[in-house]
């Protein structure tokens, strides 16, 4: 679907000449763009920070929610770029994890604790077991069938949300108080401020960045590669795919757990549609319009379609099927994205210009 | 050196590998050659970990290896080729070697950034120039040619520092040139590993081997030295009259 299989070996024209390329080249050349551009990312990753600096004194108090709203749904974005870009895997679940964190944050904000950091000790927590037990059987399946049971897993935590009374049932839980976080000793955090709020939620994402994109430059990363370049032959080289597998599929799960762990705080209430197919799909999408396996592209992408649902949102109530053609317009004629767009022309302009 | 006893291996009705036990011998090339549907590649593929004997054992260096997983036998030193080119197409030549390199790390090493993660990028400079493949060490493996494939497959199985290497129709699809630049290659390798060839090309088998295995449906029909195998009219028979007709 999202990969494509690659072609039988035949010896076949260079990609690199700018000779007619088939769909399945394309794709190729998509999803493992060469590596001689890193450079640009890093422009493009200094342009976006600087861009997301500047927004709240321009945007309003509606638009600087609505960007942290993007942002939170930008961490779920990049962890299906983590699994999708690097170990080749699409979850159509990351959505299970920004809900259970959701959830257990609500929860424990109501009833047990004002505490932030116990919040998230507790969602860290809660979400590695889920993600490992979740994880070490979805990994064991291949291709279509990995999304089906992740998609399966976030279906039945949604309708656990749904139908469990003690947790609200389909009303979710509301007027979920906004703690002050202690960041060092004197030093808080007051969400109560936009400013602050979207700043805090920023610094959290650029670091969750730099981590993942840390951790994925490394050994590690590099055999996450080969495992979405040709899985079958991973093995012979003395790896033991399913570990490099989980590993990732547990990292992602803690990215997208990040969202849902802030996102009360923003919104106030939590609802079982935060498990849900769509928000899951949306994931999917922002990272497929920003350029998969880029990790910066997911978050580009995530702001992109957040304020373009908003956009069209206020015009129709049909914005799913925005969300709909945008992600058949991507997988048919930019299936590497609005970076690799950006990436492309370069490339060609630079040819132009000797 | 590996020993092979008594290995079985059934699909359904078809008993596609019978009691098949062999010995090769240490930095020996030992080849197993027969007609389509011997049971040559099965055979192979049991010993590789590929597919799992119902009954047999394989001992590597006196190590019983039977039945372990590929990523297991890869650590023990056992590196394969495939007769269909099996690379990471999307991955530069450099990478596919590095990775290959890279296994023999310590695993603590793996979250090191990769830039410093230095011995494994020596390791695959020297075997890129070793293959005479440095030109190509930028390129995507998908992009070489047919010929530069096949010697990155060896590269790659020699970055793992084999004790066994098994190589599976290492000349498939090649040009009688690239043949005899490839019989020179494997040569090459016969001091570093005990060798495991399969191999269409009977002389290709003939020229590099010091020991054949003849299968026929199945069963080892014959071995022993390249001109006893030539001499033996049994062989003749199965196996090498056939093929030198068709050719």
């Amino acid at each position: 679907m999202l990969q494509p299989s690659i072609p039988p070996v035949e010896p076949r024209p260079s990609l690199n000449t700018a000779a007619k390329l088939n769909v399945g080249d394309r794709l190729l050349r998509a999803l493992y763009p060469p590596r001689a551009n890193a450079w640009q990312l890093r422009w493009l990753g200094f342009a976006m920070l600087v861009l997301a600096a500047i927004f709240p004194w321009l945007g309003g108090p509606f638009y600087t929610r609505l960007a942290i709203e993007s942002f939170l749904f930008g961490a779920t974005a990049l962890s299906v770029d983590i699994l999708l870009g690097y170990a080749g895997l699409l979850s159509l679940g990351q959505a299970a994890y920004f809900g259970l964190a959701a959830y257990i944050s609500a929860l424990m904000y109501l009833h047990v604790t004002q505490s932030f950091w116990l919040v998230l000790v507790a969602v860290v927590t809660a979400v590695a077991v889920f993600s490992l037990v979740l994880g070490a059987v979805a990994i064991r399946a291949k291709g279509v069938y990995f999304a089906l049971i992740t998609f399966g897993a976030a279906e039945i935590l949604s309708k656990i949300a749904h139908n469990t009374r003690a947790i609200g049932g389909s009303d979710g839980l509301i007027g979920i108080p906004v703690p002050r976080i202690t960041l060092l000793p004197g030093v808080t955090i007051d969400l109560q401020n936009n400013f602050v709020f979207y700043y805090a939620v920023l610094g959290v994402l650029v670091l969750i960045y730099i981590g993942t994109r840390r951790i994925l430059d490394s050994g590690f990363g590099a055999v996450l590669r080969a495992i979405r370049d040709n899985s079958d032959r991973v093995p012979y080289l003395g790896y033991n795919s399913f570990w490099y597998k989980l590993l990732a599929y547990i990292m992602a799960a803690q990215v997208a757990a990040v969202g849902g762990l802030i996102y009360p705080l923003l919104r106030g209430f939590v609802a079982p549609h935060l498990f849900g197919f769509e928000v899951s799909t949306k994931a999917v999408v922002m990272s497929l319009v920003g350029g998969v396996g880029t990790l910066l592209g997911p978050l580009a992408g995530s702001v992109i379609v957040t304020f373009l649902e908003s956009a069209v949102g206020s015009y129709t109530e049909r914005h799913l099927l925005v969300l709909g053609v945008i992600f058949i317009v991507f997988v048919m004629f930019l299936p590497d994205g609005l970076i690799g767009l950006a990436r492309r022309l370069s490339a060609s302009r630079g040819k132009a210009a000797p | 050196m590996i020993k092979v006893r008594a290995l079985n291996k059934a699909f359904g009705g078809l008993r596609a590998v019978r009691d098949l036990s062999f010995e090769a011998l240490p930095r020996c090339v030992t080849s197993i050659i027969g007609p389509n549907g011997a049971g040559k590649s099965t055979a192979f593929n049991l010993i590789a970990g590929t597919l799992q004997p119902d009954s047999g054992t394989v001992e590597l260096d006196g190590r019983d290896i039977t039945g372990r997983a590929p990523f297991a036998l890869a650590r023990l030193g056992v590196a394969r080729s495939f007769q269909i080119t099996n690379l990471f197409f999307g991955l530069s030549t450099f990478e596919n070697v590095r990775l290959a390199c890279q296994s023999l790390e310590r695993r603590s090493s793996y979250l090191v950034r990769l830039d410093r993660l230095a011995r494994p990028q020596a390791c695959a400079r020297a075997i890129l120039a070793e293959f005479g493949l440095q030109e190509r060490a930028n390129e995507l493996v998908g992009n070489l040619s047919h010929g530069d494939q096949r010697r990155v497959e060896i590269a790659v199985c020699m970055a793992l520092r084999p004790r066994l290497l098994m190589l599976d129709e290492p000349t498939q699809g090649m040009s009688p040139s690239e043949t005899a630049e490839f019989d020179a290659l494997i040569k090459s390798l016969t001091g570093r590993a005990t060798i495991l060839l399969i191999e269409h090309d009977v002389d290709l088998v003939m020229s590099l081997s010091d020991h054949v295995i003849v299968m026929h449906q199945g069963e080892k029909l014959f071995e022993g030295t390249p001109d006893r195998v030539r001499a033996s009219p049994l062989v003749r028979e199965a196996y090498l009259g056939v093929d030198h007709a068709a050719v």
